[in-house]
């Protein structure tokens, strides 16, 4: 039989009817089923706004209408035997709030807020597992992977909220991670706002921390381009301050933008003095990308207009 | 009164009638139903009355197989089946009768 035509979720609700009809012979159960699969992809796709029903309902129609026995509920699997019960508690529950007028209005107003949960459980689901592997940091995911779990987390969820991609037994484990992810919502709301500080606090230390660098009206300056009297651009020039310390933009394994779009990023290159040691105020400087020799940075200017001579008289 | 009560009642012989007419595999049964009136009719209790026809000798079935999906299977009365059909058609005709008549006095009183 070949069943590439077939929609996975027909396959899976066939498959949990012949589940629910386990208790028959082999032959009648094929007798009842045989085509199933053919008949409901001909019938949904007939009319694609049709929900496949309960598959449990579903195979006590096909058994009652063949006349065969229905099943006797002390075989029902422990997960079938939940999922009734806690259908019947639902039910219980629903009418119990129909009746109160304040409570069917206090309902209907958290009703709206299910589509809320549906996403909060989701994150709750996609944080644990990040948190499991050590790779949670404060709300949000920390890489393209965890952001990929996060939006299958949700889109499952919200598809398991709207009564979509159901198979048997689903309303037991949906109950079940409902309970747990309400546990572990306030917990992960507190740890993950914790990190959420603490990585604010790491941004703070780093900061300021390496006092290196050339700042121009608040702004680091990351090369120095030196031009000679007659305006020609100079290689090699070393800076110093007053007091005699270098005037270097960059460290070792200081980076920067290799492009004006910084699509690539390169390291500085420091020039070396004849003892060895390296110097980062030796301008302009080169950077190399990575693997890559250094090359020139580009001037801002080609040249500039030459320099005829100091002006006679001071600022004043 | 629900007629989704009174088709559970009726239901072998609208099925017989149906693949009377031509052989038909389980979805087929349902929409041609559906098409002669019978919308509320469910499909499991189709194929459900389908298959109790068969094992009660009224029906026989075939397997045709399909290169595009899973493969079909088919439906078409046997002789046995004929003469329920043309029995159960007799006993619909004179309840129908008897209960249209009893309608109509009732109402008329």
């Amino acid at each position: 039989m070949t069943t590439s035509t077939i929609a996975p979720q027909i396959t899976a609700f066939a498959t949990a009817v012949r589940t629910a009809l386990a208790d028959l012979t082999d032959e009648e159960r094929d007798d009842l089923t045989e085509g199933l699969e053919a008949d409901l992809a001909e019938a949904y796709a007939e009319d694609l706004t049709n929900t496949l029903p309960d598959p449990v309902e579903y195979a006590t129609e096909l058994r009652l209408a063949a006349g065969l026995p229905v099943r006797e509920e002390k075989r029902e699997s422990l997960l079938a035997a939940l999922d009734q019960g806690w259908k019947r508690t639902r039910e219980d529950l629903v009418n119990v709030i129909r009746r109160n007028p304040a409570l069917a209005a206090a309902w209907g107003f958290l009703d709206s807020l299910r589509p809320m949960w549906w996403v909060m459980r989701a994150w709750v689901a996609s944080w644990g597992l990040s948190a499991f592997f050590g790779s949670e940091a404060g709300f949000l995911p920390t890489s393209g992977l965890w952001w990929v779990v996060l939006a299958v987390a949700v889109t499952i969820s919200v598809q398991w909220g709207r009564g979509r991609w159901g198979f048997r037994g689903l309303p037991v484990i949906v109950m079940i991670g409902n309970v747990i992810a309400a546990a572990l919502v306030l917990p992960a709301v507190a740890i993950a706002n914790d990190w959420q500080r603490n990585v604010e606090y790491a941004y703070y230390d780093n900061g300021p921390g390496d006092l290196t660098g050339v700042y121009l009206n608040g702004e680091q300056i990351t090369n120095i381009f030196p031009y000679d009297r007659e305006g020609k651009l100079l290689q090699d020039v070393r800076l110093f301050d007053q007091d005699g310390k270098p005037l270097a933009t960059a460290v070792q394994g200081a980076d920067g933008c290799i492009d004006p779009d910084c699509n690539e990023v390169g390291l500085w290159v420091p020039s070396v003095n004849e003892n060895g040691v390296t110097a980062f105020n030796g301008y302009p400087m080169r950077m190399a990308a990575e693997g890559e020799k250094p090359q020139d940075r580009k001037p801002p200017f080609e040249t500039v207009p030459p320099l005829v001579g100091k002006v006679a008289k001071d600022n004043q | 009164m629900d007629a989704t009560q009174l088709l559970k009642g009726v239901l072998d012989v609208a099925v017989l009638a149906v693949v009377d007419g031509e052989d038909g595999y389980g979805y087929d049964v349902v929409r041609r139903l559906r098409a002669g009136g019978l919308q509320e009719v469910g499909d499991a209790s189709v194929y459900g009355t389908l298959r109790r026809l068969y094992s009660a000798g009224a029906l026989t079935s075939y397997v045709v197989p399909s290169d595009e999906g899973p493969h079909r299977k088919y439906y078409g009365i046997t002789p046995q089946g004929r003469l329920m059909l043309e029995d159960q058609r007799k006993v619909w005709a004179d309840f129908a009768i008897t209960m249209n008549r009893l309608l109509q006095e009732v109402g008329a009183a």
